[in-house]
Order: structure tokens, then sequence, then C-alpha cells
């Protein structure tokens, strides 16, 4: 069952990684199922990486192995080996439990979904922010006005916000400032679990365009996981599809959004009610994703998939190279092109948007 | 029959009012809803979009009577509901009769099923209150039918599972069908879809459409995602409306509403919509990010604090709603001649 998605490197590769992740395997029966399937990634030290999966995808699954945070009893294996500018690389998953617990929060940090169970309802968010660098050997003063240019970078006011409960504010506010709270230890890495879908669509639209500026202002390496792909789409510089607790394409943004060369991401970009495909085109995709514990052999969209054959029965696909930092885990690729057209690729590109007179 | 809408909302006005014992100050008024007027017709579908707190919600349960509205009036095929409920009405119409046509599927599946019961005893019950002269056989088999009518099959296995033993997907169906099964007038479908999967929702509109024509329902679809409420909307024919801070700033038919926007709140939505076309998002068409606090909402038009395009004027006076083509607006834009555009420009 195990596959080895190693072998072409060159796909998922990059030139200056701050994560390298090789054959990350989650698996909660001693191997007999896997809930993250031996998952191969490298990080660029400054990008925006979105992960984009179905509920039971494993997508979570890969956002808490970045921090060996797997929920207990699950048993982590591969390598996870963080390359710290200018520092030797660490290997993530041999730390000692303090060496982890100052890695978390001070160099690779994590925001949860649904900030309003993040926070303490009976702490008032200064003192969120006071544990945090008490609990971290931080300098308290210094981290609180770092905090306080954080919360202005996310349009809040910090004496206000500081003052408050968590439930004296808005989802939206609550979410920002819960942003804030994890950049607070000047982290290098920030990674985001569906950190905005408990939001409506405008605050998760305005925070994107927020992480943007932080990504640059702080030069944070981000990875935002969602199951929402044209919402991930507008902020990521590349883009990882899950499907069934393995990658199954990655790739640049704009490669995967207008050349996707993956049966399943094709089928989920025309699954995604969209104002610029023309309004009778919408496809569902017909069929379940997979639960680990009756996983189907080969690929493992092949029950769904139209262009399966035995080949895909049988055999696990590995990543086959689409183009330069390009690859899609898919025998057939290619003839996925003509099988599963793209619904939006027809529709005109400038007419769409916020329409200025 | 008349010529009466099923439904029809008259100037719906919902206030809260926040007593508090210990505190002798005025007592906090939220502003849910303020001055809204809309009908939903027969086999209608109305979408009503807007952020979170924008009385969307508040709004479609005074449209099938589980709020009373605290002015105006709500009337169902021309009765005002709220006189039959309180027996000053002169008429032959039941309370329970205008309940039941009235049905609600709530955002959160997994919340609205009893953990403790099965799915048949689930959907029996309303069965139970609408068909009591049915026999246990045939509420079993009218039960599964429509069970394998949403695609959950084999039905006989489902209708014996527990919710947690269902996806989200499937317990969002089982709620749709426990509606169906009271034959209603009117489904509130609210946030139905939210909590689905992206990939998932496309899935359960179609089947609401599909349902709409075979059980010849009407539904108010709330929703904070402006493609969804097109997609919904626009398949079935129907309206989209858009409200801000209580009150609703646009109306009209789906598709006018996505291609030609008036209001310069719906192009914020609309530019808050995700698309594929990687323009990159852009800045986005409001001057703030926060919504103001509805107890206390701004003067004049309420959109004037965040809006790219507020003058003075907005800020003084209170719009009221122009017809553009087949669209209703409330912004002083759709009137060439009003001092709006004399007035200086909000730049705070």
């Amino acid at each position: 069952m195990a596959i080895d998605q190693t072998t072409d490197r060159r796909v998922y590769s990059a030139d200056d990684p701050i994560i390298e992740i090789r054959n990350a395997a989650v698996t909660y029966d001693e191997g007999r199922s896997y809930v993250l399937d031996h998952v191969s990634l490298e990080l660029e030290r400054g990008e925006i990486l979105g992960v984009v999966g179905e509920s039971g995808s494993g997508k979570s699954m890969l956002a808490s192995s970045l921090l060996d945070a797997v929920p207990s009893p699950g048993h982590l294996t591969g390598e996870i080996t963080y390359r710290p500018d200018g520092k030797a690389p660490i290997n993530i998953l041999e730390l000692e439990k303090a060496d982890r617990r100052s890695l978390r929060w001070e160099d690779i940090s994590m925001v949860f979904q649904g900030a309003m169970n993040s926070f303490n309802p009976t702490l008032d968010l200064r003192t969120h922010f006071e544990e945090t660098l008490r609990a971290h050997d931080a300098d308290i003063k210094k981290g609180l006005g770092r905090a306080e240019e954080l919360l202005e970078d996310l349009y809040l006011e910090p004496d206000r916000i500081l003052d408050s409960y968590p439930h004296e504010l808005s989802g939206g506010m609550q979410q920002r400032a819960l942003i804030a709270l994890s950049l607070v230890l000047d982290p290098d890495v920030l990674v985001m679990d569906e950190p905005t879908a408990a939001l409506d669509l405008l605050m998760q639209r305005s925070i994107l365009l927020l992480l943007s500026d932080l990504q640059e202002k702080y030069n944070l390496t981000m990875v935002f996981i969602t199951h929402d792909l044209p919402l991930v789409a507008a902020l990521a510089d590349r883009m990882a599809i899950m499907y069934a607790f393995r990658l199954v394409e990655i790739g640049d943004t704009r490669d995967i959004v207008e050349n996707a060369a993956h049966p399943y991401t094709r089928a989920l970009l025309n699954s995604t009610p969209n104002l610029d495909a023309p309004l009778s085109e919408m496809q569902p995709i017909d069929g379940q994703s997979p639960a680990p514990i009756n996983m189907p052999t080969g690929c493992a969209y092949h029950p769904r998939c139209p262009l399966a054959t035995e080949e895909c029965r049988t055999e696990v696909p590995d990543y086959h190279e689409v183009e330069t930092d390009h690859g899609s885990a898919c025998y057939h690729w290619q003839a996925s092109y003509d099988e599963v057209p793209l619904l939006h690729e027809n529709s005109p590109g400038d007419t769409t948007g916020g329409v200025d007179e | 029959m008349s010529d009466n809408p099923l439904i029809s909302l008259e100037d719906i006005e919902v206030h809260f009012t926040n007593e508090n014992l210990l505190n002798f100050d005025e007592p906090e008024t939220v502003h849910a809803v303020d001055g809204v007027s809309l009908d939903i017709e027969e086999n209608d579908i109305v979408s009503l979009v807007g952020e979170s707190g924008c009385g969307k919600t508040t709004l479609g349960k005074t449209a099938i009577g589980l709020q009373r509205p605290t002015g105006g009036s709500v009337t169902y095929r021309g009765e005002d509901i709220w006189a039959v409920r309180d027996g000053t009405a002169t008429t032959e119409t039941e309370w329970e009769d205008i309940r039941t046509s009235l049905q609600i599927i709530h955002q959160d599946p997994g919340a609205s099923l009893n953990p403790n019961r099965r799915i048949v005893s689930i959907l029996s019950e309303p069965l139970r209150q609408v068909n009591p002269e049915l026999s246990r056989s045939e509420k079993r088999s009218r039960i599964y039918s429509l069970l394998e009518r949403v695609g959950m099959n084999p039905p006989q296995d489902f209708a014996e599972r527990y919710p947690h033993q269902l996806s989200g997907g499937e317990q969002q169906r089982v709620a749709l069908c426990r509606a169906l099964l009271m034959n209603p007038d009117v489904i509130l479908a609210d946030e139905a879809i939210s909590a689905l999967d992206v990939s998932l929702r496309v899935e359960m509109m179609d089947l609401m459409l599909d349902l709409q024509d075979e059980f010849d329902t009407s539904y108010i679809f709330i929703s904070h995602d402006l493609s969804n409420a097109r997609y919904f909307s626009g398949h079935g024919g129907g309206k989209i409306g858009v409200m801000y801070l209580g009150e609703l700033v646009e109306v009209g038919p789906a598709e006018d509403m996505i291609n030609d926007p008036q209001h310069p709140y719906t192009n914020v939505l609309r530019w808050a919509t995700p698309d594929l076309a990687l323009r990159g998002t852009g800045e986005p068409p409001m001057r703030k990010i926060d919504v103001p606090d509805p107890v206390d909402p701004p003067s004049g038009c309420r959109f004037h604090t965040r809006c790219p395009k507020a003058t003075e004027a907005c800020r003084q006076e209170t719009p009221s709603d122009y017809q553009h083509g087949e669209q209703t607006v409330a912004c002083f834009r759709e009137d060439e001649n009003h001092e709006y555009w004399d007035s200086p420009e909000l730049t705070d």
C-alpha cells in the first residue's frame, strides 16, 4: 500500500527549501491504513503554498505533521526537515521534548480552524499574548510591542483588542487576533488549517489580503490549508491537491487552475460554483471519497475516474512531470485534458470582479 | 385562489432589546432588521446574502413565522400570520396549518438531528403530524422512497442508522427530507450548504432544485456566498436580495444582480466571491473591513462608513428604493438629480 512518491523529485522540489517532507505517513492502526499516505513535499522559503482537499482527505494531518503534532495515538513516520536560514537543518521528528516545544510557535506556528475555540474565554487577549511570551521566555514588553504592531497590520485597534475578552469580538476580529497571536514570537513558517472557514466570504477575502501583506512584511513562509480551491487560488503561489490522504497534483497556482493535469483536480475545478462560468455548467463529482479503512487499490481516485484503466486499479501512480515544477500522479494526465474539459476556460476572463464605471 | 403572494413581508422591523437588570443605563437595542419589504411567490426562490450579522437569518425566520417582528406585517396567502396566531383575525385559517407550511433547514445538520434517534424515527415524526392515518409500514415505505430519492442507498440501511453515523452531506439530506415530509409551501434553508465541502455544495443545491419541482415548494435560501446564491436562484429563476446591517439594499433577478450590480455593497460582495480568473485580489472596493455595531447603526445610508462612493449626503439622508430595470436599489447613485453628486466625498 505504501507508495514512494519521491522518485521524481523535480515536480515538488524547491530551490531553497525551508521545510522538506519525505514520505510523511500517519497511521492509527500500526500501518494497516494511513490517514496521511507517504507524502513528500518541499516548501520554498518565502512562498505561500495552498493545500486543497475535501473533508477527510488528510490535509489537516499534513498540517499537524509539520509541527510533529499529530493527535494521539496517531503514529507519524517519515522525515521532516526544517532548514532555518543560515543554521543547521533540524529533523523535526527527532527533537527532544523541550526543543520541539520551542520550535513550535517560535519557528513554525500554527493557526487552527475556529478561532472561537482557540482562545480561553475567561482570559482577556492581553493575557493570551503575555502567557505565550512568558511560556517561551520572551521579553514581554518587547513582545507586546510587536503584538500591537501585528494587530495594527491586521486593521485592529491594539488597545481595544488587548483589553477585550474573546466573546466581545466578532468572529472576523477573533480570527485576526489569533493570527497576530500566532506571529508574536516571530516564526518563519505559518501553517493555517482552514483559518477562515467559519467566516463570511467578505471577511475571508479581506483576511486573505491581509495575509499576503503580512507575508511580504515579515518575510513569512505560509501553508494555507482549505477545501475551497478558488479561495486560496487568489493567495497561493503554488498549490498541492490532496485526494484520499495522498498528494495527487502539485504545481504553480496558474498551472493548477488553467492547466490542471489530474482528472480529480479538473473535476474539482468544475464542481465549484463560480461567477465566471456559465450558469448551466456546474458538475458535481460523482461518488464519494474513500475512508482510510477501505482505500481502493491502485490510484484511490479510480472508482470515480472516467479515465480509469486496469493499470489504475492495480498500481499507485507516481508523479508524472507535466511541466517543470508541475506534477500529476496520474497515468492518463494527457488524456484528462480532453476527457474532463474545464468549464471556466471558455468564459470571458475580463468581465468579472469589481465592476467599475 | 387569490393573487396574493405566498408570503408578503411589509416594512418588517425586528429589534432585539437587551434589558439588563443590574444596569440602569439605556437598554441596548439591536436593529436586526429595519424596514424590509419582500414578496415570496409560489415555487419561488429568494436568496438572501450578506455578511455575518446583517440580519438575513432574522429576516428569514420572520418570513416563516419563527420570529415575531417588532414592526410591520407578515402575510401568508393574504392572511396576517401573527393576527392568526393571536386569534385576532377573522378567518378559518389555523396557526398550526401555517406553521406546518413553513419549514426550516438549519446550518448545522448534526445539531439539528436528535442524536438518540434513528433516521427512520426522525423522519416518522413529520409523517405522524401531517398524515396521522398512515400505517407503520406505509410510513416506512414513504421514508424509504424519499431516502432513495435523495441518493441514500440502500434506504433500509440508512434508515436504521443514527445521525452520527452519517456524513455531513447525508445529515443535511435527512434534514431536507424531514422538512419535505411536512409538505411545506416554503423551506427556509439557513446556510444549509455552508457546512459542506465546496465540491458537495453543487450536488446538494441540484438536489434541492429537483425536489422543488416534485414537491412544489418555495425556498428562502440564506448564504454569505454570492456564487451559491447565484447558482441556486439562477437555476430556479429566482431573486437575490442583498442585506446590509438589517436593511435590504438591493434585490433583483439573479443574473442581473451578478452581471450588473448597482449598489456599491453588492459590488463589494461580488469582489469577495472567489473566482478562478487569477487577476489577483486587488484592493477591496470598501474603506473599512469591519461592520459597524448594529446597536448603533450609522446615520443615513448605513453603508456610508465603508462605501468607497459615499458622500456627505449619504451620511445625512437615508436613500429610498430606486428602480433600475428589474432591480430595486437603495442608493442615491440611481438618481441623477440627487444632491449626492454635488456633495463632498467621504474619505475617513
